[in-house]
C-alpha cells in the first residue's frame, strides 16, 4: 500500500496527482504532511511540490474535464478535510475517463464526496458574506475578524472588492493567521497577526450600539425561537458578531 | 428626538413586516459608488425569533391616520410616535452597509397625513440614497395603497423590489378590521406595478440601457388567523396572485395579538403551526407543480395540522404509489413525500449512469423515513407491508406533531367551539371576546 504525502498546498496536491500518473502508481491515499499516522503496512512517498507539474495538471483538468471540475477540486481542497486529497485524486481519475460527464455521476461515492466538500465550502463562504462585521478604525480602515471552518478567505475577498471599492479593508482569518488586505483597487492575502485592543474610530461605538439595539428590537417576543436562530447562525460564529458578542464563551 | 430613540420606535414598529429577503436583483456597483446587489440575496444575521435579518427594516413614520385594528400603529393606539428624515435614513443605511450589517434598506411607513404625502417622502428618501449617497445596495419599499400611480412609477425606477400588503385574505375581513382599506385600493397598485414590470422587460429587449423598474419583482404579505378565512381561501388567493401578477412571494404572518377588540379573535399565541403549513403548501404550489384544488377542497378547507401537506396529499392519492425511483418522471418524483427538488434532481441526474440503490438515496438527502412507503428501488419495496391507512398516517406524523397534540395549547373553551351550529358569523365575533 502506498500513501503520498504532500506539503499541504494546492500545488503540492496537484504535483502528487501528476506523480501518481507519471510513475504509474496507484496511491491508496494522498495526505497532508501533518496527517501522518505510522503504519507497518504503508509505504510513504513524500512528494516535492513543483509549480510546473501542478500547472500542467490544473490546465488538463480545465481542458479535458471542465472548468467546473477545476473549481470543484479547488473548493474541495479549501475544505481542509483530511480525505480531500484522496477524494480529489479519485474524482480526477474518473474524470479523465468520463470528461465533463463526471459531474453527473453523483452516485459514485468519490464524486459525491468532492461535490459535498465543495458545497460545504461555498456554503460557508456564502454565509460568511453576511456574517462578517467590519469595525471602523481611527486610520479609516475597516477591519473584520473571522474564524471560519474552511479556508475561504480567497473566495470572499473578491465579493468585498466588488461591493465596497471605495473603502480600505482588512479581513483577518484569526484561526489561520491570514488576512486579505484591500487597498487601491486590489487585495492581497498575506500572513497576518494582530491581537490587542483595536484603535477604533470615535463614531464606531455609536453605530455598534445602534445596531445592537436594532437587533434586539426587531425580534417578536411571542415568537422567540433560539433553536431556529442557532440552526441558521451556528454558535461558533457568534464570537465575532457585534450583536452577539462573547457568546462563544458559553460554548 | 435623537437617532437612538427614533430607531428604537421605528425599528420595533416594522418588525411585523415579514419580508426581509434581498434576492432577485443583480445591481452592479457603478462608478465607485457604494455597494451592489447579490442575485441570490444574502442574510446578515438572525434575530432571537430565528428570522433572518437581511435589510434594515424600518418605518419612515409610525404616525398613522388609518385605524386598522390588528396594527400596533393604528391611529387610536397609545404608542410613542416618531418620523425619520430622509437624511437620517440615508446615513443609517450607508453606515450599517459599510460595516456589512445589512444588505440594504427595507422602507415601509404608516400612512402619514395622506397616502400621496407618504409616498413622496419614501421617493425622496430613495432618490437621496441613490443619487446623493451613490448607494447601489438593495432597496425594498412599500407602495402605499391609494398613492398616485405617478409617484409609485417614479419610485419603481430607483428600487429593487416593491410590495403592496394585501393584509387580509378577504374583502370581508378588511371591512371588519381595516375599514379605510379595500380590496381595490390594494390590487390596483399591484396590477400597475406588474404592467410596468412587463413593459420594462419589453423595453430592455430593444434597448439594453432602458431604465430598470423594480428588477427584483413585487411581493405581498397577509395576516393569518385574524379573520375566519380558511386555508383554501388563502391558498387560492396566493395561487391567483402568482398567476395574475407574477408575484415573487406571498408572505404569511401569523396574527400576533397586539390589542383586544370585539372584531379580533381572542388567542393567547400566534398560530405559528398554521403559518408553517401554509408556507409548506405555498412551496408546493411554486416549486412542486401542485395546484390548490389538489391539496384542499370545500369539504376539507383546512390544511392538516399533524401532517405536512405533501404527505396529506399522498395519503389521499395512494393509488399513484409506489413509484420506481429509477424510472419515474421528475414531476412524479418531486411529489413523493420525503423527496424534494434537490434530491429529485440528483436522482434524475445520477440514473443516467447507474441504477440507483436504496443506500444512494440516503446520501442524496431523501428523507427515507417518509419516502420508503411511497417508492420502490430496483423493484424492491422498503415500506411496511399490509398496513392500514391510519397506521401509515401514524408513521408519517412526526414525533413533534404528536407531542404537540397532547400538550394543551391554552386556548379558551368557548360556547361557539362546543355548539358551532347554534351561532351565526356575527355572533361568533362578539361571543369570542365576551362583549355583546
Amino acid at each position: 500500500m502506498i500513501h503520498y504525502i504532500y506539503d499541504g498546498s494546492f500545488e503540492g496536491l496537484l504535483t502528487a496527482i501528476y506523480e501518481a500518473y507519471s510513475r504509474h502508481e496507484q496511491p491508496e491515499k494522498i495526505l497532508k504532511g501533518n496527517c501522518l499516522q505510522d503504519s507497518l503496512f504503508v509505504k510513504y512517498v513524500f512528494i516535492e511540490t513543483d509549480e510546473q507539474k501542478a500547472r500542467t495538471v490544473y490546465d488538463a483538468v480545465k481542458q479535458k474535464i471542465s472548468p467546473d471540475a477545476a473549481k470543484n477540486i479547488l473548493y474541495a481542497f479549501l475544505s481542509e478535510n483530511k480525505e480531500a486529497g484522496t477524494a480529489i485524486y479519485q474524482y480526477l481519475k474518473l474524470g479523465w475517463r468520463m470528461g465533463k460527464r463526471v459531474d453527473s455521476a453523483i452516485a459514485d461515492p468519490w464524486v459525491f464526496k468532492v461535490h459535498s466538500l465543495r458545497r460545504k465550502v461555498s456554503g460557508e463562504a456564502g454565509r460568511m458574506l453576511g456574517l462578517i462585521r467590519f469595525q471602523l478604525l481611527s486610520s479609516g480602515v475597516y477591519y473584520a475578524s473571522i474564524e471560519p471552518d474552511h479556508n475561504i478567505l480567497g473566495i470572499i475577498a473578491h465579493h468585498f472588492k466588488q461591493r465596497i471599492p471605495g473603502q480600505d479593508w482588512i479581513i483577518h482569518d484569526v484561526k489561520r493567521a491570514l488576512a486579505a488586505i484591500y487597498h487601491d483597487n486590489q487585495y492581497f492575502i498575506v500572513p497576518f497577526e494582530f491581537n490587542g485592543p483595536l484603535p477604533l474610530d470615535q463614531s464606531e461605538m455609536d453605530y455598534q450600539n445602534l445596531w445592537k439595539e436594532y437587533f434586539k428590537d426587531i425580534a417578536i417576543k411571542s415568537r422567540i425561537n433560539p433553536k431556529l436562530q442557532r440552526q441558521n447562525m451556528p454558535l461558533r460564529y457568534w464570537k465575532h458578531l457585534i450583536e452577539k458578542p462573547g457568546a462563544a464563551k458559553d460554548l | 428626538m435623537d437617532l437612538h430613540t427614533k430607531l428604537k420606535i421605528l425599528g420595533a414598529a416594522a418588525k411585523y413586516d415579514v419580508s426581509c429577503s434581498s434576492s432577485g436583483s443583480s445591481r452592479k456597483n457603478r462608478d465607485g459608488g457604494l455597494g451592489n446587489a447579490s442575485l441570490p440575496g444574502i442574510c446578515h444575521s438572525w434575530s432571537d425569533d430565528g428570522r433572518c435579518i437581511s435589510l434594515l427594516k424600518i418605518l419612515l413614520s409610525n404616525c398613522c391616520v388609518f385605524n386598522c385594528l390588528y396594527c400596533i400603529n393604528r391611529a387610536s393606539a397609545e404608542t410613542p410616535r416618531a418620523t425619520f428624515t430622509p437624511t437620517e435614513i440615508a446615513q443609517l443605511t450607508v453606515n450599517f452597509y459599510k460595516r456589512n450589517y445589512i444588505e440594504g434598506l427595507f422602507l415601509s411607513s404608516a400612512v402619514y397625513k395622506n397616502p400621496d404625502h407618504t409616498m413622496e417622502l419614501i421617493l425622496n428618501t430613495v432618490i437621496k440614497l441613490r443619487k446623493e449617497y451613490r448607494f447601489n445596495g438593495y432597496i425594498h419599499v412599500k407602495a402605499i395603497p391609494g398613492a398616485d400611480p405617478l409617484l409609485i412609477e417614479e419610485t419603481g425606477k430607483y428600487v429593487d423590489r416593491m410590495s403592496v400588503n394585501i393584509e387580509l385574505p378577504s374583502n370581508h375581513g378588511l371591512k371588519l378590521l381595516a375599514p379605510q382599506k379595500n380590496r381595490d385600493s390594494i390590487l390596483k397598485p399591484m396590477e400597475f406595478i406588474h404592467t410596468r414590470i412587463l413593459q420594462t422587460r419589453e423595453e430592455k429587449k430593444l434597448f439594453r440601457s432602458a431604465p430598470s423598474f423594480v428588477p427584483a419583482g413585487q411581493t405581498t404579505q397577509l395576516i393569518v388567523g385574524a379573520t375566519m378565512d380558511h386555508d383554501l381561501k388563502i391558498l387560492r388567493l396566493s395561487e391567483n396572485l402568482y398567476r395574475r401578477f407574477s408575484l415573487k412571494r406571498v408572505y404569511y404572518s401569523a396574527y400576533v395579538p397586539v390589542t383586544r377588540h370585539p372584531n379580533l379573535p381572542d388567542i393567547a399565541n400566534p398560530p405559528l403551526l398554521r403559518e408553517h403549513r401554509l408556507y409548506q403548501a405555498d412551496w408546493l404550489l411554486r416549486f412542486y407543480g401542485f395546484t390548490t384544488t389538489e391539496l384542499l377542497d370545500e369539504k376539507r378547507p383546512h390544511l392538516d395540522a399533524e401532517l405536512d401537506p405533501k404527505s396529506a396529499w399522498a395519503l389521499h392519492n395512494l393509488h399513484l404509489f409506489p413509484v420506481e425511483v429509477n424510472t419515474a418522471d421528475y414531476e412524479l418524483l418531486v411529489r413523493v413525500p420525503g423527496i424534494g427538488v434537490k434530491s429529485a434532481k440528483r436522482i434524475v441526474m445520477a440514473r443516467k449512469h447507474h441504477t440507483i440503490g436504496y443506500e444512494t438515496l440516503k446520501r442524496f438527502g431523501v428523507a427515507l423515513k417518509r419516502a420508503r412507503h411511497f417508492i420502490t428501488c430496483r423493484g424492491k419495496y422498503y415500506g411496511e407491508r399490509n398496513i392500514s391507512l391510519t397506521g401509515l398516517r401514524d408513521l408519517l406524523t412526526s414525533e413533534v406533531a404528536r407531542k404537540r397534540n397532547t400538550i394543551p395549547t391554552g386556548e379558551q373553551l368557548t360556547f361557539q367551539a362546543l355548539y358551532p351550529h347554534a351561532f351565526t358569523d356575527n355572533d361568533v365575533y362578539t361571543i369570542i371576546s365576551g362583549e355583546i
